[in-house]
């Protein structure tokens, strides 16, 4: 039930995750943070079974810097995105395959926004969805989302899925946290 | 065969397990036969490949050549006849230049039954293998399993009872050439009209003590589309696309393998 | 989640013209009922060979990667560039290297061969059984309606242009009929010339 969504702005990427942390019928934390600064300018965001989900991201991320600093050349954020993506699909074919869902977000000149799910497959997206938010959200950003939004604009479209999220989510998810992704590298919003 | 991989098999095997179900594979869907004359002995087969209850080709070539001298017609899954006849006529190929002898049938039989045999049902293939030797001439019907048989007349595949029924009721000793080309394309016609999984066209193929083996493709054609009177051209400018997103281009004749620059080189 | 193959959705289409061949697919890629892109495309060009897969997303990512670099290792080893039939022997044998733990695929390979100028298309199912043609291939979640359509609309010998016109209207026809293809197609039109044409079709969004 966790929220996953990225939008790709004129000059940023927009990852709004929800708050809360819950096992089973417990909210165990309001204050979750589902982003990971992977390096410098790109931003995974993930959701799935937990315990996967923070191991796979800490791995790839581990993997990234360490990629970085041995040939003093940073991934792309696409480079970022085709190496898990090859990890998940890899990972499905062992015993116990990473349930993992991640948004890979980035800006290496230009903003710069991947999908992929557990399964493996990798999409380049305006703006993505993971999970039931899709459902209600996806329409909203059919609707409004345009190639040219500035960043108060995409903002302000996040406003508009998270407050028809929070109308219609059967669950408290304790609100969202928007990470902006752009030439300066990732931060929190607000 | 070098092995074949087994990495997605666990995946496939979890999936399986949350009700997924495996992809339906092309099944030649069959009917072949042989039959032995005196001189040598005839391979038939209709041509019709199914998936499912979709035709998925109608017209594939089911007998495959093993050796100039030894040729089989196969049943059940498509890749598996496929890829275990093309496995084999390599390794006949191999063994008599090891040799120097022109391959016997009972090589390629002992062969593939020990194949399959290995894979315990798995891979899909039920042949009939016939051909001519030093020793004379032979046919022999090879289950998935690894169990063989030898007969004057043999018939595999779902559509053997219908072509059975022909082979039982006609088939005499010491048939002649022509007699026995008749006998098979007739078992196969059987099979093509009353069984669902079979149908088309008639291949055959001749193995004589000899003489060249003969393959006649298309022996029969009994089931030809009639032409159509009118047809569904539509004008030019029917279909309406986007100039931008279509684009013009030409393939070079020596490939360029320039073309992909990895993508550390466009990055500053 | 039933059929891996039917998850994402997507179907592709080849047909042979004179010295002509055309290779279609839709653009849509969905998981399950929601559609997640529309502009996935899943047809790849290894030099003059476009190969087209359907099925389970990942493995059509999966599989057309590993042919590239199948491509490439044959193009520098043997200094000379891949056939249509030699690409169509290689998915083979990839597919059914994995024959009892599969990729979940249904590709296409379409091209015209560069001594012969034959034009050539193969279909195969997801071990690797091919199914070389004269006419026509389909494969993908609308395969029952391609097989209707192109049955039908096929004819022999079209010229290039007559060949866009039929391979689109199968495929949009066909695509209107299946609730997971669509989203949009892509046509590759390739001439004995060695020039191609691609066009992005206008089809309805639902």
């Amino acid at each position: 039930m966790d929220i996953l969504l990225g939008i790709r702005t004129q000059n940023e990427v927009l990852l709004i995750t929800s708050r809360s942390l819950a096992r089973g019928i417990s909210v165990l934390k309001s204050d979750d943070v589902k982003v990971l600064e992977c390096n410098k300018h790109t931003a995974l965001a993930f959701s799935g079974e937990p315990g996967d989900t923070t191991n796979f991201v800490e791995f790839i991320r581990a993997n990234v810097r360490l990629y970085g600093f041995q040939n003093k050349q940073e991934l792309t954020t696409h480079a970022v995105a085709s190496y898990a993506r090859k990890e998940l699909a890899t990972s499905l074919r062992s015993r116990k395959p990473y349930q993992v869902n991640i948004l890979v977000a980035g800006h290496n000149g230009t903003p710069e926004l991947h999908w992929i799910d557990y399964l493996g497959t990798n999409v380049t997206l305006p703006y993505a969805a993971h999970g039931y938010a899709s459902y209600y959200v996806l329409s909203t950003l059919d609707r409004w989302w345009t190639e040219t939004l500035t960043l108060e604009e995409g903002l302000e479209l996040a406003r508009k899925c998270i407050d028809e999220l929070e109308k219609r989510m059967p669950i408290d998810f304790k609100g969202c946290n928007i990470h902006v992704v752009d030439q300066n590298g990732v931060r929190l919003h607000e | 065969m070098a092995g074949l991989s087994f990495d997605n098999y666990r995946r496939n095997k979890s999936l399986e397990a949350s009700g997924v179900l495996p992809p339906k594979t092309t099944s030649t869907g069959t009917t072949i036969v042989g039959c032995k004359f005196n001189g040598g002995v005839i391979l038939s087969a209709d041509t019709r490949a199914t998936a499912g209850m979709v035709v998925a080709d109608k017209n594939c070539l089911k007998l495959h050549r093993l050796a100039p001298n030894i040729w089989c017609a196969g049943a059940g899954t498509a890749s598996d006849n496929d890829k275990v006849t093309e496995l084999e006529s390599s390794q006949l190929e191999i063994h008599s230049q090891w040799t120097g002898r022109a391959p016997r049938v009972v090589t390629a039989l002992t062969h593939l039954k020990q194949h399959l045999f290995k894979y315990q049902g798995h891979v899909g293939a039920y042949l009939i293998i016939a051909g001519v030797d030093v020793t004379g001439s032979h046919l022999f019907s090879l289950h998935a399993h690894g169990s063989t048989d030898v007969g004057p007349y043999l018939a595999l595949g779902s559509g053997s009872m219908a072509a059975l029924s022909v082979l039982e009721s006609k088939w005499k000793e010491d048939l002649t050439k022509e007699e026995a080309m008749e006998l098979c394309s007739e078992a196969i016609m059987a099979g093509v009209f009353n069984d669902l999984a079979s149908g088309s066209n008639v291949d055959l193929c001749v193995i004589e003590k000899g003489k060249p083996s003969r393959l006649h493709r298309g022996y029969k054609q009994p089931n030809q589309r009639l032409q159509k009177q009118r047809n569904y051209n539509f004008d030019i400018g029917t279909t309406s696309y986007f100039e931008a997103g279509s684009e013009v281009f030409y393939i070079s004749k020596q490939s360029d393998l320039e073309t992909s620059a990895m993508e550390v080189d466009q990055v500053s | 989640m039933s059929n891996p193959s039917e998850i994402n959705g997507g179907s592709a289409v080849a047909m042979i013209g004179k010295d002509c061949v055309a290779i279609a697919c839709d653009l849509r890629l969905g998981l399950q009922s929601v559609t997640v892109s529309g502009d996935f495309e899943k047809i790849f060009q290894y030099g003059g060979n476009f190969v087209a897969f359907t099925g389970l997303a990942t493995d059509v990512q999966t599989v057309s990667t590993e042919l590239r670099q199948k491509h490439a290792l044959y193009e520098m080893v043997e200094e000379r560039s891949m056939e249509p039939n030699t690409a169509a022997h290689l998915v083979s044998s990839m597919l059914y290297s994995r024959r009892f733990a599969p990729w979940f695929v249904g590709p296409l390979v379409a091209g015209i061969n560069s001594t012969t100028g034959e034009p050539y298309v193969c279909s195969f199912d997801s071990i690797g059984s091919m199914d070389v043609s004269h006419d026509f291939v389909v494969t993908g979640t609308a395969t029952n309606q391609l097989y209707g359509m192109a049955e039908s609309l096929y004819e022999k010998d079209m010229s290039p242009e007559q060949l866009f016109e039929t391979i689109s209207q199968t495929l949009l026809c066909a695509a209107d009929r299946d609730a997971i293809t669509g989203s949009g197609g892509l046509v590759y039109v390739i001439e004995k010339n060695g020039k191609v044409t691609k066009k992005l079709l206008k089809s309805r969004q639902d």
